[in-house]
């Protein structure tokens, strides 16, 4: 066990730009075990495409990412823009690394039991039987173990990222990332995904969530990271922001979807 | 300089019996095409149509002519066509053998095959045309005539025009094979010029550039058309 | 009226040659296949020089008749010295080899296309969850790219076979006595024209019919996932838990 509090996940100086567009402006993040933080920022304010670089979905211009010290290798190409220089070593990384979409993205051509199994199988080449064991406790934990056969397409909204929340954990990821898991979702089917994600945050989970839901932020995570234009304008414990408003533009974001849920 | 010498407009050359050769391809294409939109409309309302028998009818004639292969289709129509030409001549008291016109025969052939394409284009229009812009007009009070003039036909034509530009391009194609039965298009002229200049390679490339310039050129009119349609379609009557 | 021994004759002289016109089929359709892999492997690559090579070759086998490349192939290639002494001779000096040659060629062009229509109908989404989970390349293109492609294009590809079944036809005109040539020899020998149309019109629609069901039957198995709801069932769920996951994996 590691005594010193050791970053499970830092990430330092991301920036990132579409052509003209300089949509991170350099963001820096250390989670520490068990760490649930959540990503808050309006739209546009570049905080889905920070959670994508972490797994380099998209590759950072600038920026280093380490998982548990094991830092991300890059290279640097001619025009100053960098890349991962080590497939191998993003493959690996990203299979420690959970990723949760908004769109769910289940493999559609795949049943349930399926796609909680293919992560484990193909990519850490563990046994089917131990897959399918451990697969079925997964499913059981979001409460979709009868619908192991079904297909994603015969499943609501709600189910199918529970099913991809399974598929996630089934890697046995050190870090989990959310990608707004709950943004496609009609409102009714929001809490279902809300109950496992908060399950999950009280088993010690890492976890990284960019949300809508500011009672997710305020409730069940311990750090709350508000992020404007492409930089983090401000972050602390959910009392220190909630309460403290301590930027003006964290009060009108607050104030706006205050005013969106009281409706 | 073999070839080029070979091609010239003079009387040893083949080029201006290639360029006549390429004006009667699209002649033919286009000829057959009006013969196919006569034969698809009807097949298509056939098909939409409310009773079991037409229905039948349609879908017989889109399991044929979809079916069997063209070729085939067009010596039904040569040689079955001369058969009935002739029996019809003895009645009137001709004797021997008489012979179809080979642009009838093509025509007819590759028209009842570009039909058999159509039938399906036009359907699937059809089916996409909104419901409601035929409530529409029947709720401003429009005649039945009407309704099918003023609305129905021009949405159809707009949601068929991509497939449409298919059809011209398979009905070009198909076209070349009319040249077994004599007609002298540019597969036929190309055939001729290779057999007698005994220079086959050269001739069948200059054919298949031909066809190549038809397909491209009429491909980008279509893209043009349909461009054309897509505007008028998306713009809201809020922009004018 | 109908005279029945002409049809049944006429019926069995046909269907000796129909091995002609299903090897022709067979042989043309597998061959043109693996090409248009290669070809959509092209097609799709980001180096314009691998790229550019795959749309002139899709934009002339797709833009010129097959009779014509079937002409050029059969006629002219015979031309060159260099064809006749070649290796390839084997192959071009025979109708029945130039005819496979030809459809296989002009088939690949289509097929081509269809994959790659195929390829970019994939929902992004479902790739990126592969990349998420750190498969490899390799392992995304076998696991999801295939897979969900194979599944997009099929129904595509049975419009395919079934022009390439047709297009078999036009073999007879550079002497392979298929079906078609042997019906249009009838013919001209008898000016039975209607009986012998019939009769080789009812040998390919039988055998379309037997592509279209075998291409419904495989689109079938591999796509259990457009199928309807499940019963919702626990028992049943149970039942067939076991079984499902293999059979599609072994259908692969």
């Amino acid at each position: 066990m590691n005594t010193q509090p050791k970053a499970a996940l830092s990430v330092s100086n991301i920036q990132k730009s579409y052509g003209q567009a300089h949509v991170l402006k350099g963001i820096s993040l250390n989670a520490h075990k068990g760490d649930v933080v959540s990503i808050l920022g309006a739209s546009g304010s570049g905080k889905s495409t920070f959670l994508r670089c972490i797994n380099l979905l998209e590759t950072p211009d600038e920026g280093s990412i380490s998982l548990n010290g094991e830092t991300i290798e890059m290279k640097r190409l001619r025009d100053g823009r960098q890349v991962p220089s080590n497939t191998r070593q993003v493959e690996q990384i990203r299979s420690r690394l959970g990723m949760v979409f908004q769109s769910f993205n289940l493999w559609s051509h795949r049943s349930v039991i399926e796609n909680v199994i293919e992560g484990p199988m193909r990519v850490l080449k563990r046994s089917r039987a131990e897959c399918v064991e451990e697969a079925e406790q997964l499913l059981q934990k979001v409460g979709l173990y009868d619908r192991r056969d079904y297909y994603p397409a015969h499943l609501s909204g709600g189910q199918q990222q529970r099913v991809a929340i399974a598929r996630a954990l089934a890697m046995n990821p050190q870090v989990m990332l959310f990608d707004e898991p709950t943004s496609a979702l009609d409102p009714e089917l929001v809490g279902e995904v809300l109950k496992v994600m908060r399950g999950l945050a009280e088993e010690g989970r890492t976890m990284l969530v960019v949300t809508h839901e500011m009672g997710f932020a305020r409730h069940v995570s311990n750090r709350v990271v508000f992020m404007q234009d492409g930089h983090i304008d401000a972050q602390g414990t959910p009392a220190e922001l909630f309460e403290g408003l301590p930027t003006e533009r964290f009060r009108q974001f607050v104030a706006s979807h205050q005013l969106r849920s009281a409706e | 300089m073999d070839t080029l010498q070979m091609l010239s407009f003079g009387n040893t050359g083949w080029g201006l019996a290639l360029l006549k050769a390429i004006g009667m391809t699209l002649l033919l294409t286009v000829v057959s095409l009006l013969v196919g939109a006569v034969f698809g409309s009807l097949v298509a309302a056939a098909k939409l149509s409310r009773q079991p028998g037409l229905r039948w009818l349609g879908d017989s004639y889109l399991v044929l002519f979809r079916g069997v292969p063209e070729l085939l289709v067009i010596y039904l129509f040569y040689f079955g066509g001369a058969t009935v030409v002739s029996a019809v001549g003895h009645w009137f008291g001709a004797t021997g053998y008489i012979g179809m016109p080979p642009f009838l025969v093509g025509a007819l052939a590759v028209g009842l095959l570009s039909g058999s394409y159509q039938a399906e284009v036009y359907r699937g229009a059809f089916m996409a045309v909104p419901r409601g812009e035929l409530e529409a007009a029947l709720a401003i009070g429009m005649g039945k005539f009407m309704r099918f003039k003023r609305v129905l036909i021009p949405q159809v034509m707009r949601y068929a025009l991509p497939g449409l530009g298919n059809v011209w391009q398979m009905t070009l194609k198909d076209s070349a094979l009319i040249s077994v039965i004599g007609l002298v298009e540019l597969m036929r002229a190309s055939l001729m010029a290779a057999g007698s200049t005994r220079q086959y390679f050269a001739f069948y490339i200059i054919g298949g550039i031909g066809y190549l310039l038809l397909t491209g050129l009429s491909g980008r009119i279509f893209n043009i058309a349909e461009a054309r349609v897509q505007r008028t379609q998306r713009r809201s009557p809020l922009q004018h | 009226m109908i005279d029945f021994a002409f049809l049944l004759d006429t019926l069995l002289k046909l269907l000796s040659a129909l091995p002609t016109t299903l090897t022709l089929f067979f042989s043309s359709l597998s061959l043109g296949l693996l090409l248009s892999f290669a070809i959509v492997g092209m097609r799709v690559s980001r180096c314009p020089l691998l790229s550019y090579p795959a749309r002139c070759y899709i934009m002339i086998f797709r833009g010129t008749p097959l009779i014509i490349q079937m002409y050029l192939i059969y006629y002219g290639l015979g031309q060159f010295p260099v064809v006749r002494d070649s290796f390839a001779w084997v192959v071009l000096r025979s109708p029945y080899g130039c005819a496979v040659v030809s459809l296989a060629l002009c088939t690949a062009g289509y097929t081509a296309e269809i994959i790659r229509g195929g390829l970019l109908s994939i929902p992004y989404g479902q790739i990126e969850a592969g990349q998420a989970i750190g498969m490899s390349r390799l392992a995304l293109l076998r696991r999801i790219i295939a897979p969900v492609t194979l599944r997009q294009v099929l129904p595509a590809y049975s419009t395919e076979a079934i022009l390439m079944l047709k297009a078999t036809a036009l073999a007879s005109l550079i002497t392979v006595w298929d079906v078609t040539g042997i019906a249009q020899q009838i013919i001209q020998r008898t000016y039975r024209t209607m009986e012998v149309f019939a009769c080789a019109a009812f040998i390919y629609l039988v055998l379309n019919y037997i592509i279209v069901r075998a291409m419904r039957w495989l689109e079938h198995r591999l796509t259990p996932h457009l199928r309807e709801r499940p019963v919702h069932t626990p028992t049943k769920a149970k039942l067939d838990a076991g079984s499902n996951p293999k059979s599609l994996r072994s259908s692969l």
